[in-house]
């Protein structure tokens, strides 16, 4: 796949950026902000609610706070609350700096915002008040989905429009993710709604349809929308080309080519049908090519010429390297806990949490935190107010999630081991566990401290400028 | 790659690849689908579920109770489902045509439900007397409502009367639903060992 280079940029290097860019920028400041306040908001109500279910407390309240409740809600804020509206504002903002995209419609962008999000809130409190779903991520009530669906479109589909009017022939890695996540989510999301919620597919279908929507939210949209930032902050932070740069258009298709087949090995053992399930072992083991292409070109780029150290010394690459390791644990990870023998041990344990807490917090949400602490100074024209705070957020939330998702493995893994020996008591398994169900109390409070002290920073930011950025670009 | 319109098409084509293959594929398998007698001319299975038990079905997932439960028994060669006696045969597509909505679930925090109505109230033996079927299905319904309750997590779901606790309307659906659940017929995809 040859790269049409008319403009003479360097190959594997996003655009330098310069002046120009402060008018761009400033038509994306209102929506971006919108974005950005909101998945924060959701950001820390769902830490609330992380602590509350590690606490595991059970109908404290009454019927509104049962275990499932608090868990369906945190996960469907984390999910579509945080890591949605951040990535509607890092792609849109992704976009107007590769792409040479002027926002006219702004107001679009604001309007899918408020819908989406109230529209969610909706959802969350049906949640609360016992209106839900048996499908994790589709709990919501189905007429939830088509306005959410709605208000993505408004919000999210500006990446394909700019992709297809942008004026240099040139395009770069991080478009193409962009692209294919912004096409990818409204499609299998209404189709999901359909089969599962709204048309219901005979018998089991409908848990095939539900694995085929997760991965595609998860790998395609999460997934592919962090890939993007990564592809793009490494090589601008560090001014130099991404390793292998050729590479990345296998690592792009054959991401796309493989995420949905990997989907049916998380029903290993349900009663599909086998060839189905083998379907997805063989998937998830072919996932490992683009994770493969995706390490050589982060880690590639990251250890040329002392990468690490000056990436460690940068807030924004510190928590985006983490997110890049963390991609590749995970499609590791994922293609071995593939194989039924394995898979057999960890399914139905605290184990495929930890697997989707990697790809979704340590991958996704640290490059969220990379990209904000990247954008929001040009976006505001500030400074973060305390780097004390940036400090504690990266630690926090590092250890944290390193320790719940450490947890939550190694807690799957020997519950599992304990279930597989059928003279172990039930009770017994669930005693042998207490001590890392304590511990996991203990990062989520870690994450909620991290997430705590991110949004005093960025809330301070943002409420000291009111004017629109023009000068004064600090990073 | 430079091209939009290849490149939408191409992404389009990758997730429509596994969505027909996966999806319509398994539809076309297991649509048709329907209960089937367990010896020729015998009782249809799966067996329609009383109303009660529908309603109870609702609960269940109001409740958010698909968090902490499975309602799936693997076969003997992935995990040990069956030894640690959550079913005695694994579980087939055949045993959710009745359900319009499936509740799979994927975590078990606490025990499979996929047998529970046959594991608290098995069938009763030829030789039982009418008033010992009754004493035995009161018995088990009352193991069931001490279940529900999970120490006192689910206390709201019933009243203080008169003589005690009462179950209120939803703890008497919902334990009409879970005593419904029970794959302990013979399937023709999978035979129960007599």
């Amino acid at each position: 796949m040859t790269q049409d280079n008319r403009s003479g940029r360097p190959q594997g290097r996003p655009s330098p950026g310069g002046s120009r860019l402060s008018g761009v920028e400033a038509q994306l400041r209102g929506p971006f902000l919108l974005f950005f306040v909101s998945a924060v908001i959701w950001l820390l109500v769902a830490s609330v609610l992380g602590l509350i279910s590690a606490l595991q407390l059970r109908g404290v309240s009454g019927e509104i706070f049962t275990f499932g409740h608090v868990s369906a809600a945190q996960h469907n804020l984390f999910i579509y609350g945080w890591a949605f509206n951040a990535f509607f504002a890092i792609n849109l903002w992704l976009t107007s700096q590769l792409g040479r995209f002027e926002l006219r419609n702004a107001w679009l962008v604001s309007l899918g915002a408020i819908i989406w999000n109230v529209t969610l809130t909706y959802g969350v409190l049906s949640i609360f008040a016992g209106d839900l779903n048996g499908f994790s991520l589709l709990e919501m009530p189905r007429t939830v989905g088509p306005v959410l669906a709605v208000a993505f479109l408004l919000s999210a589909f500006w990446p394909i429009v700019a992709y297809a009017q942008r004026p240099t022939g040139h395009s770069f890695a991080s478009q193409w993710f962009v692209v294919g996540a912004s096409f990818v989510f409204p499609l299998a999301y209404l189709l999901a709604q359909l089969l599962v919620l709204w048309n219901p597919a005979s018998g089991v279908v409908q848990a095939i349809a539900h694995s085929w929507f997760i991965q595609n939210l998860l790998l395609l949209w999460l997934g592919g929308s962090a890939l993007a930032a990564v592809y793009y902050f490494l090589p601008k932070v560090l001014g130099r080309n991404i390793t292998g740069y050729y590479l990345a258009s296998v690592a792009f298709w054959t991401f796309f080519l493989f995420a949905g087949w990997t989907a049916t090995a998380s029903l290993l053992g349900s009663p599909i049908p086998v060839w189905v399930q083998s379907v997805g072992v063989v998937g998830s083991a072919m996932f490992l090519v683009s994770v493969i292409i995706t390490a050589i070109n982060f880690h590639g780029t990251l250890s040329t010429r002392s990468g690490w150290s000056l990436a460690w010394n940068s807030t924004t690459l510190r928590f985006i390297s983490f997110g890049a390791v963390a991609f590749t644990l995970y499609g590791v990870l994922n293609a071995i806990f593939s194989f039924r023998g394995f898979n057999a041990v960890v399914r139905f344990t605290s184990f495929s949490a930890g697997q989707e807490q990697l790809l979704t917090y340590a991958f996704a949400s640290m490059v969220i935190f990379g990209a904000a602490y990247f954008i929001l100074p040009r976006l505001t024209g500030s400074l973060w107010p305390s780097a004390k705070l940036v400090h504690l957020h990266f630690w926090a939330t590092a250890i944290g999630a390193l320790g719940s998702i450490s947890a939550s493995l190694a807690g799957g893994w020997q519950s599992g081991k304990l279930l597989a020996d059928p003279a172990v008591p039930y009770a017994q398994v669930l005693t042998a566990s207490a001590g890392l169900a304590s511990a996991s109390v203990l990062f989520a409070l870690l994450l909620l401290v991290g997430h705590l002290a991110f949004a005093l920073n960025a809330f301070g930011m943002i409420l000291k400028s009111s004017a629109p950025a023009a000068e004064g670009r600090h990073d | 790659m430079t091209n939009p319109k290849l490149l939408i098409t191409g992404v389009f084509l990758t997730v429509a690849l596994p969505f027909g293959a996966l999806l319509l594929s398994s539809q076309v398998q297991l649509g048709g689908l329907a209960p089937a007698p367990e010896e020729e001319g015998g009782a249809l299975y799966p067996a329609t579920v009383p109303g009660l038990a529908v309603q109870g079905r609702d609960v269940y997932i109001s409740l958010g109770c698909i968090a902490c439960h499975t309602q799936q028994v693997r076969p003997s060669g992935q995990g040990n489902d069956i030894a640690r006696g959550y079913g005695d045969r694994p579980s087939v597509a055949r045993d959710y045509v009745l359900q319009s909505h499936v509740l799979l679930g994927d975590r078990r925090i606490g025990p499979d439900l996929a047998n529970y109505g046959a594991r608290v109230a098995p069938a009763p033996k030829g030789t039982q007397t009418e008033p010992e079927k009754a004493t035995a299905l009161a018995k088990s319904l009352a193991a069931v409502h001490v279940a529900i309750h999970h120490g006192n997590a689910f206390a709201f779901l019933y009243e203080s009367g008169t003589q005690g606790e009462v179950p209120s309307e939803r703890a008497a659906t919902l334990a009409a639903y879970l005593l419904s659940l029970r794959q302990d017929y013979s399937s023709p995809e999978a035979k129960l060992k007599k």
